[in-house]
């Protein structure tokens, strides 16, 4: 399947109709998760109306995980199958991750200060989602390390490899350490112990978080693919002046 | 035993000969490593205070984080120089499996680095107000630890081959993986202090060890062969 999209251009052909779909699904989305979650949703009897970030925050946090696998899965796919495309998808798909993860940390301390009464606490969670963070950077920052842009894709695809170990840790942490985090309370075995009312925008928030960040994703793989093809371009014309000249 | 392995085994104690004959010309590197470990832990009590309490609670982090950072930009110089020299190339395109010989050099560069590191440490750990009883599981706990930051650092070296300001990149990269080790290392002394066993969090901190030791060969060959192959 992935051999079958690694084409470019039935890649753009089968992102320009997905693409609208996407950018709509997460509008009406978005909107109607944000009305439901701000007005027309009851507050927590403990927390207040301060439950409402959560509408931000769990969302994020999932994109943060799922996007680091995205760029893991990506990165296995350019270093076994070497696809250009694969390479594209993970450069693409790291700064967004990264905002992510950063969203998720934000939002965080500001319902931790009202909560929990400090901004930031070395809980487990909050550390492993700080770690992403880091790992995200690292990505980042290895992939743009040198001189040619596409020598840093290998060594930068290894390394997010690497740093799937964080992922079950972020994701068990709650469970493994009773901290000041709470467990999840979504994903469960016996369904979710979250009232319909606040069930449905977050699940809203979810479905527009996840469709508004891959529309975002698409939208950066085809600029880096015209990018791409402007180099080829330039290079050539620069050939056929040399061939002139000669 | 058949020839085979006689071979890699001979490899392997060559290869760790040659690192330590090559790094024992250059002294003045080991010395400073030791120098900058010597200056965090000086600090540190400058920063706290001459309040004794104050400096038990961090004694054992600051002694670990000294480690850690004196250890880092000694990292990236474990295969800089064979790489840029075009050993690593030779090494690469010849029968030599390269993870045998890379083995070799995070382990020689235990010995050359953290063994003087972990001589010296009850010095530190009377700078900082140490009890005598824990001296020799903070050694036993830092020579197991130093030898996963030498596996973990091996990969972060082999990350960097070739990038610019790679020196500034290898702590961003190599941090996040090193964490558990100073989780763990840290535990030793702590349960001591508050006098538990502290079996567990050795063991963890072993644990660890190994898992690095048996990825990080193999990951830094092939990234190695990719930045060869550029």
């Amino acid at each position: 399947m992935f051999d079958w999209l690694a084409n470019p251009n039935r890649f753009n052909r089968i992102t320009n109709k997905i693409q609208p779909i996407l950018l709509l699904a997460s509008l009406i989305t978005i909107i109607l998760g944000l009305y439901f979650g701000l007005y027309d949703s009851p507050k927590d009897y403990q927390q207040g109306h301060a439950v409402r970030i959560m509408y931000v925050h769990v969302p994020s946090a999932w994109l943060a995980s799922g996007l680091y696998l995205l760029l893991a899965i990506s990165s296995i796919f350019y270093i076994v199958w070497k696809h250009p495309l694969a390479d594209l998808m993970s450069r693409s798909t790291a700064p967004i991750g990264a905002l992510f993860s950063l969203l998720t940390l934000a939002t965080g301390s500001l319902w931790g200060k009202p909560m929990w009464g400090t901004w930031w606490v070395w809980d487990a969670r909050l550390t492993s989602m700080l770690i992403l963070f880091f790992f995200y950077l690292g990505y980042i920052l290895l992939s743009n390390a040198f001189e040619r842009k596409i020598d840093g894709s290998k060594s930068a695809a290894v390394l997010a490899i690497v740093g799937i170990i964080n992922l079950p840790i972020i994701k068990f942490s709650v469970d493994w350490w009773h901290t000041l985090h709470q467990p999840s309370s979504l994903l469960k075995f016996d369904g979710p112990t979250i009232d319909g009312q606040m069930l449905l925008p977050l699940v809203l928030m979810i479905i527009g978080f996840c469709s508004f960040a891959s529309y975002i994703i698409i939208l950066n793989v085809k600029t880096k693919l015209i990018e791409k093809k402007c180099e080829a371009l330039i290079l050539k014309l620069n050939l056929n002046e040399i061939s002139n000249i000669r | 035993m058949n020839n085979k392995e006689l071979n890699w085994i001979y490899l392997f104690i060559s290869h760790i000969k040659r690192d330590i004959l090559i790094n024992s010309r250059s002294l003045f590197d080991i010395v400073s490593i030791f120098g900058f470990m010597l200056l965090i832990i000086i600090l540190f009590p400058m920063g706290i205070g001459p309040i004794q309490e104050k400096l038990d609670i961090v004694s054992n982090a600051v002694l670990w984080i000294g480690l850690i950072i004196a250890i880092i930009p000694s990292l990236e110089k474990m295969i800089q120089r064979d790489y840029t020299n075009g050993w690593l190339d030779q090494i690469a395109t010849s029968p030599i499996p390269l993870e045998i010989v890379l083995l070799a050099k995070s382990i020689s560069h235990w010995i050359i680095v953290i063994i003087p590191l972990i001589i010296t440490s009850p010095i530190f750990a009377i700078l900082l107000g140490l009890e005598f009883n824990q001296i020799p599981w903070l050694i036993l706990s830092m020579s197991i630890g130093g030898l996963s930051i030498c596996f973990i650092g091996i990969i972060g070296a082999a990350l960097i081959l070739g990038a610019r300001r790679g020196n500034v990149l290898l702590p961003v990269i190599i941090l996040p993986l090193i964490i558990p080790i100073l989780i763990f290392g840290v535990g030793v002394n702590e349960s001591i202090k508050i006098g538990l066993s502290p079996l567990p969090n050795l063991f963890l901190l072993i644990a660890f060890s190994l898992i690095y030791l048996v990825i990080s060969p193999f990951i830094s060959a092939i990234l190695i062969r990719i930045a060869i192959s550029r």
